[in-house]
């Protein structure tokens, strides 16, 4: 019997990496989630979440319904979306074509020190479909998720891809400074997102930047 | 010339209209007795999205993703809602300075004849004051569009989330 290890974060973002479109909007959970990926593909485009647990994925949603030319990848944790397991009803409902899950299921809460998480071998592919979302699989290897994930990011979603991940503990220092404004402002100005102009007397409106 | 009068108005038509005219394209909503026929009405607004979440807090980061994609957005919540939601309201919409509009029905007020909702009633405005929620409680003299386009202002130029507390009879269609 082989007994195959379990791939790294490191191992699919690369394959993230490699299959991202150009256009494609990236919004990452606290910690290693965001860290990782600023090491990986540091970019405008990303949203990085300094803490918020389990907010990631509700605010991919928000960012999917004002985007919706635009696709929206979101890298949350099991143990983030078991703190909002009703996110996925709402994304199942809204059921925008743009957003694409990938979770990293490692079992334990690696931003505060590995603590299990409450169920650790969910089948979460079974819970996205049960919630309506239009794709959803568990992958346990950078192969399975390299041949999946084009097609996931060119078809219609919503899609959720569960990864069998190996823990990583040990905090990775980000290359940027992650200043949740500076994050904000960026991402916005990159994407275009209209800018509140203020009036003197009265209220003010969204103008295209 | 003094604040317009609400004589005769529909609040809550006169609501929704003031949603618009600031140019809300995103409601987030988790039900209350109060917001229900309202929020059938929002719903059937080609103008508007109408996001029903599972959660407040959910709906606060709801909110805050259609923001940062450029969609002005608003909550319609219970006020049990703001109790619900305080780790998000922190760490997300103040931390990152998103001009989130909140409208609370305020539930457990001595206006209020549903009695049980009064422990959420007299808890509310200590915790918004805890949190650090710049909030209002809508004059009933005076028309509410107005009052409703003022917070959606001072959300956006606080670059923070605005709280607006509302009567039954601002919001019950």
């Amino acid at each position: 019997m082989v007994i195959r290890a379990l791939p790294q974060r490191r191992d699919y973002y690369r394959v993230l990496s490699e299959c991202l479109p150009k256009e494609a909007l990236v919004v990452t959970a606290l910690g290693n989630a965001s860290y990782l990926w600023a090491v990986v593909r540091e970019a405008p485009e990303n949203f990085y979440f300094e803490d918020a647990m389990g907010l990631a994925l509700p605010l991919a949603l928000g960012l999917a319904i004002a985007q919706p030319e635009r696709k929206v990848v979101v890298v949350e944790g099991d143990g983030g979306l078991l703190m909002h397991m009703g996110v996925l009803v709402s994304v199942g409902a809204v059921a925008p074509r743009n957003l694409a899950i990938l979770l990293i299921q490692n079992g334990v809460h690696a931003a505060s020190g590995g603590q299990p998480v409450t169920s650790p071998n969910l089948d979460f592919a079974a819970l996205g479909r049960f919630a309506n979302l239009k794709r959803a699989d568990n992958i346990d290897s950078a192969e399975d998720l390299r041949a999946e994930l084009s097609s996931v990011l060119r078809a219609e979603g919503p899609s959720l891809l569960a990864l069998a991940t190996e823990p990583d503990i040990d905090v990775i220092a980000p290359p940027v400074m992650f200043d949740p404004v500076m994050t904000k402002r960026r991402f916005m100005g990159a994407i275009g997102t209209p800018a509140y102009v203020s009036t003197m007397f009265g209220g003010g409106v969204l103008v295209d930047t | 010339m003094g604040e317009p009068e609400a004589a005769t108005e529909h609040r809550p038509s006169e609501l929704l209209a003031a949603l618009k005219r600031v140019g809300v394209r995103v409601v987030v909503s988790v039900p209350d007795g109060w917001l229900g026929e309202f929020l059938v009405q929002v719903g059937q607004d080609p103008a508007v999205s109408l996001i029903r979440a599972t959660h407040e807090e959910e709906a606060l980061a709801i909110a805050c993703g259609a923001r940062l994609g450029g969609a002005r957005s608003v909550l319609m919540i219970q006020n049990v809602g703001l109790l619900t939601m305080g780790a998000g309201m922190v760490c997300l919409a103040q931390r990152y300075q998103f001009p989130i509009l909140i409208l609370a029905s305020y539930r457990g007020s001595p206006e209020d004849p549903v009695f049980y909702h009064i422990p959420k009633g007299r808890a509310t405005e200590p915790v918004l004051k805890g949190l650090g929620l710049s909030f209002t409680t809508v004059r009933p003299d005076q028309a509410i569009g107005p009052q409703v386009e003022r917070a959606a202002t001072y959300a956006e130029e606080s670059s923070l989330p605005f709280v607006l507390l509302l009567s039954r009879e601002d919001v019950q269609w």
